[in-house]
């Protein structure tokens, strides 16, 4: 009797062994802190968060996932922001940055209370955080990779830049600038800041364009290939190869195009659901599993041929998209 | 003909299209001539979005010290949004779409106006609270939403007529007609009398409150005439359209000679420091200027015009 009550207790804790291992963090909480909602790509992040994170709290994978958006994208109201959320006891805080160090010291302030920081996209310098970032200067020698193959004899470049000031504006410019220095048949001839905006990049490019020579195509960042299109439509100039940014008014156009006169170009961006694969990350450091501190996302590429699935499955003003599961983070994190 | 040189001198507005003309001719010697005309066809057009939301904020800051609109961008992105929304790609729809944009643009300047005169909020504060308000009106009703505007909107926004953009012609005429209320009418002479001295201009019996309410709500709406037309032009509205025309509608205002104390318009100084500023951001692309020697040298040529334009007439 006595010897079959051990046994039970003994399966018994082995059970809750078990089963607590396997939902660690389930009474444990992970904020969003991000910097900015203004744009499609922000908006798209924030509801990849939610689609990924509802079911994972309705499951008690963790006890919650809260997204917090700053109004004005500055570093002191977002330094704020963390400390509350500090205080407010969530066990990690995912961030999108609003500055690469001038968050350091709450974020420092974060780990010294024993809280996961990961950084992703917009990342922090900090040592102490995870960061899930993006190999933006190989994206930016990508295009002309693909240029290179596409128009060997090479040509005129028009290059349209991101936000002055910005990291990811100067990752992206270096890398296509490397690519061209290692393709002299390729000259950039002008450059302008489209702050990622089609407005923007519309309005510098029809005020560049009348004093260009020959533009055999534009590279871009993403978010500006829809307004360069329509600055070259409205001088009356032949279009150009336009890379593209994976917003879907870009792809819209493209398959437009493709369908009337054969067009052919490619886009490239980050899919917004990076933002879930730092939650996954998030989760799995919770859970006690050894991550490396620097981990790099994949950039998602649309061809010629996949250009009509993706269209398909990209909302109407959104950006092409992928959320991650909590596999393909495990992926990820194991270096595929 | 010395006198009327030296007349001409004397206007405030003289000097923002000297600069404008100057940094035109420049570029072109840049480039050798190539383009002269694309690049002046293509400053008229942007110019005037820049134009349309300068002439409301000209009217606000005309109306007194401390009276500025800083809801401008977000007024301009709601409008876009609730414009292309309405419309809906249709054709049928673009009376209503108009309409609609414009009203909510309205709603702005009257919301702008109470929390001023009711809850007794500086301009600046309230203006500036209120954007934030209608952004994320904007962002919940949009969703980042890029629909794109009906044809015949889309095609009004670009037509051009022996090169120059039809909708800039339209500009000038609303342009002609704000110079007219300001020196005929009984509004247009009570924003002057109310921005030189409000206490003077009460007790001469003028109604100030109405006087600055109408301007808040002018401002609101040409700021979504702007947003109506420039989803048209860029074909769709986006969430960050309006951004860049906070600066620019402060900036057009300042340059184009009217007085930041108030009292003082100047509606030809806003179309030469609105064509000033694109042809200046042109003239540094085509030299191939870094973003940072571009900011630069974007502030010190705009000082330097407000210094000449502003060295006389001091009182």
């Amino acid at each position: 009797m006595l010897k079959k009550t051990l046994t039970c207790t003994i399966a018994l804790a082995a059970l809750l062994a078990a089963g607590s291992a396997m939902a660690d963090t389930k009474d444990k909480k992970i904020a969003l802190s991000n910097n900015y909602a203004g744009n499609s790509w922000r908006q798209a992040m924030l509801k990849s968060w939610d689609k990924v994170t509802k079911p994972a709290v309705e499951q008690g994978v963790v006890a919650a996932a809260d997204a917090f958006t700053t109004s004005e994208n500055q570093v002191t109201e977002q330094a704020a922001q963390i400390q509350n959320l500090i205080l407010q006891g969530y066990n990690a805080i995912v961030i999108n940055a609003a500055s690469p160090d001038a968050l350091n010291g709450v974020v420092k302030q974060a780990c010294d209370a024993g809280i996961v920081v990961v950084s992703f996209d917009g990342i922090v310098t900090e040592p102490c955080a995870w960061r899930i970032a993006v190999d933006f200067a190989k994206m930016g020698e990508s295009e002309i990779d693909y240029l290179v193959k596409k128009m060997p004899e090479g040509g005129n470049l028009l290059e349209i830049r991101g936000l002055a000031g910005v990291f990811v504006d100067d990752e992206i410019s270096k890398g296509i600038h490397a690519g061209v220095d290692k393709n002299p048949q390729f000259k950039i001839v002008g450059s302008v800041h489209g702050d990622w905006a089609q407005e923007v990049a519309q309005k510098a490019v029809a005020g560049i364009l009348p004093s260009l020579p020959d533009i055999k195509a534009v590279v871009t960042q993403g978010g500006d290939g829809y307004g360069a299109a329509q600055a070259f439509a409205a001088a009356g100039r032949p279009t150009p190869t336009i890379i593209m940014g994976n917003r879907q008014d870009e792809l819209q156009w493209w398959k437009e195009q493709k369908d009337a006169n054969g067009y052919e170009t490619m886009s490239v961006s980050i899919a917004p659901g990076v933002s879930t694969l730092a939650f996954w990350v998030a989760q799995m450091i919770l859970d006690g599993k050894d991550v490396p501190k620097d981990l790099t996302v994949p950039f998602l590429r649309i061809d010629q041929d996949t250009l009509e699935a993706n269209l398909a499955t990209t909302e109407k003003g959104g950006v092409a998209n992928v959320e991650y599961t909590a596999d393909d983070a495990a992926k990820v994190v194991a270096g595929k | 003909m010395k006198a009327m040189l030296n007349k001409l001198a004397r206007q405030p507005w003289i000097f923002s299209f000297a600069a404008a003309l100057a940094v035109w001719l420049i570029t072109i010697a840049h480039t050798g001539g190539q383009g002269a005309g694309a690049i002046l066809t293509a400053a008229l057009s942007f110019a005037t979005f820049t134009i349309i939301v300068g002439l409301g904020q000209m009217m606000v800051i005309t109306t007194g010290p401390g009276n500025v609109d800083l809801s401008i961008p977000a007024t301009i992105t709601l409008s876009g949004v609730v414009a292309m929304k309405v419309m809906d790609e249709d054709t049928g729809r673009l009376v209503i779409g108009v309409v609609a944009a414009l009203g909510a643009a309205s709603l702005v300047g009257v919301f702008n106006y109470a929390l001023i005169r009711l809850l007794r909020i500086p301009p600046i504060i309230a203006t500036l609270s209120s954007s934030f308000l209608i952004l994320s009106t904007a962002i919940s009703y949009g969703r980042g939403i890029r629909i794109k505007p009906p044809e015949p909107l889309a095609e009004f926004a670009t037509a051009r007529l022996v090169g120059i953009p039809v909708m800039s012609l339209a500009v000038l005429a609303i342009s002609l007609m704000i110079g007219l209320v300001l020196a005929r009418t009984l509004y247009g002479r009570s924003v002057l009398a109310v921005g030189q001295n409000s206490n003077a201009a009460w007790l001469a019996g003028l109604d100030v409150g109405r006087t600055r309410f109408v301007t808040y709500v002018l401002s609101a709406l040409m700021a979504g005439v702007c947003g109506v037309l420039l989803s048209g032009f860029s074909r769709g509205a986006a969430l960050n359209m309006g951004e860049e025309f906070l600066l620019a509608s402060i900036a057009t205002v300042v340059i184009g000679g009217t007085s930041v104390a108030g009292g003082r318009a100047n509606v030809p100084g806003i179309w030469g420091a609105a064509l000033f500023m694109y042809l200046l951001v042109t003239m540094l692309n085509t030299f191939g200027a870094s973003a940072g020697v571009r900011l630069v040298l974007t502030g010190l040529m705009i000082i330097a015009v407000i210094v000449a334009a502003g060295g006389e007439e001091q009182r």
